[in-house]
């Protein structure tokens, strides 16, 4: 990867340098995504250095398998968040008591810092769609993302009813992807 | 509600299902949901160093994760749930564990084998080199030896000779022949002891210069009929001395001299060069 290139390589080209052995490239993935993936990990399984541990899981994963990457089954970001979902979900269900938090649908507060891989303008995009969601939903979304939560087992922790739940769910999933629509024209 | 993997058991084996026979819509609408759901959870992530989350993937590449494995599936969905949903097939307990452990068994045993390997060929690359060096230091060894051998033999031969020597000047009928320096050799000596009886001759010189490459100096009697006749090739030490053992002069012959020409390596029949020493009896 050329380091003194000024158009950053996309996410998809530093996944192909990763592929080929290039341990910058993943330094690069790292600083853009690292940060990230830990947050989401501690979100799951309350515990920072677990967390992290988890991000260096994915990060080592996608470094070794970098060249199975399929971008038309999503970008890379979905597959990186897929991925830490997953092995915080495999540590959760590893635990002998699990550690999930007392309420784990409390949003943490956002920094007001951007990331590096999204411009002020999207961040504002994404967060404006996280807006137009009602607290109900929003707390239910969260609910189902940041756990190892069935719908079922949503519905018995919040007391509603299944059929609420789920239609909340789709709720708040459609309005956050029609208002992040713009992000992909 | 797949995107999220939140669906339970009968819905998520009939959705999976679904897509599996290769629904392009709802494999779309699930691609859109992920990406949103992406969005989210960055978003909500905020900002923040990932120095920590490097530090440990510096210590897995250098423990030995130089190069990425070759394409394989991606395993990028949790590991089945835990089976004290009632909704879910059960799986023991006993066998997760198992299956944890010999999981990590076998990637330990990966990591472990792949520094064994590459300690095992590092050791045996030294190995070789140390080998090498041994083998060269024998072969040194061993030609050094061959030459303090050629030493202790002449030391031998000398020794010999000398007692020859020492023999047949003590003898009752030993003629002693001193040969006197000439010209090319100012400063040499020498001595011919002769003992009919016990049928030796010896010769010892001292002070010759050492012969040309390819000449070697050669004794010689001379009779009064036959006149010189070949006796003794010899060559001086480094310090000009020799001890030889010669045939006995002719008998029956008048001996009127001995003498040491330099000649052809090998010796003549007849002289050929310069003398060196020369005595009469």
């Amino acid at each position: 990867m050329q380091k003194t290139s000024a158009i950053p390589p996309t996410d998809e080209a530093v996944v192909r340098a990763i592929a080929g052995g290039d341990q910058e490239s993943l330094r690069v993935l790292n600083q853009r995504y690292g940060h990230a993936l830990a947050a989401v990990a501690e979100r799951m399984l309350g515990d920072r250095a677990d967390a992290e541990e988890v991000a260096a899981d994915v990060l080592w994963q996608a470094w070794r398998q970098a060249g199975a990457f399929d971008s038309s089954r999503g970008s890379v970001g979905a597959w990186l968040m897929m991925l830490v979902r997953s092995r915080s979900i495999d540590r959760l269900r590893a635990r002998a008591a699990r550690t999930l938090r007392d309420d784990p649908a409390e949003p943490v507060d956002s920094p007001d810092a951007s990331l590096e891989i999204h411009s002020n303008q999207q961040r504002r995009v994404v967060q404006a769609a996280i807006a137009t969601l009602e607290d109900n939903e929003r707390s239910v979304l969260e609910m189902a993302y940041y756990s190892d939560l069935t719908q079922s087992a949503i519905a018995e922790r919040t007391g509603l009813p299944l059929g609420t739940v789920k239609s909340r769910i789709r709720s708040a999933m459609i309005k956050l992807r029609e208002g992040l629509k713009s992000l992909g024209d | 509600m797949e995107a999220l993997g939140t669906l339970d058991g009968e819905d998520a084996r009939a959705m999976a299902a679904h897509l599996a026979e290769g629904c392009d819509e709802c494999q779309a609408e699930l691609r859109s949901f992920r990406e949103a759901l992406t969005a989210m959870a960055i978003s909500t992530a905020g900002d923040g160093p990932a120095d920590r989350i490097w530090q440990r993937l510096e210590n897995r590449l250098a423990v030995g994760g130089a190069a990425p494995a070759a394409s394989t599936l991606i395993n990028d969905r949790p590991s089945a749930r835990t089976p004290n949903r009632a909704e879910r097939p059960g799986v023991s307990r006993s066998w997760r564990i198992a299956t944890v452990a010999a999981a990590a068994a076998a990637i330990g045993f990966a990591v472990l084998s792949g520094n064994y390997v590459s300690q095992i060929a590092t050791m045996r690359q030294e190995d070789s080199v140390r080998i090498a060096a041994l083998s060269r230091q024998a072969r040194t060894l061993a030609s050094e030896l061959e030459d303090r051998d050629r030493e202790l033999a002449a030391l031998h031969d000398q020794i010999s000779v000398s007692g020859q020597l020492t023999q047949a000047m003590l003898a009752p009928d030993s003629r002693i022949i001193r040969l006197g320096p000439l010209p090319p050799a100012p400063d040499s000596t020498g001595v011919v002891a002769v003992t009919p009886s016990g049928n030796h001759a010896v010769l010892q010189v001292a002070g010759l210069p050492p012969p040309p490459p390819g000449k070697e100096y050669e004794l010689w009697w001379i009779g009064s009929k036959s006149g010189p006749l070949r006796a003794a090739v010899f060559a001086p030490t480094a310090h000009g001395d020799a001890t030889v053992a010669s045939t006995l002069p002719p008998t029956g012959e008048q001996l009127l001299a001995s003498a040491i020409t330099l000649e052809p390596a090998g010796g003549l029949d007849k002289p050929s060069g310069a003398m060196y020493l020369k005595g009469a009896p």
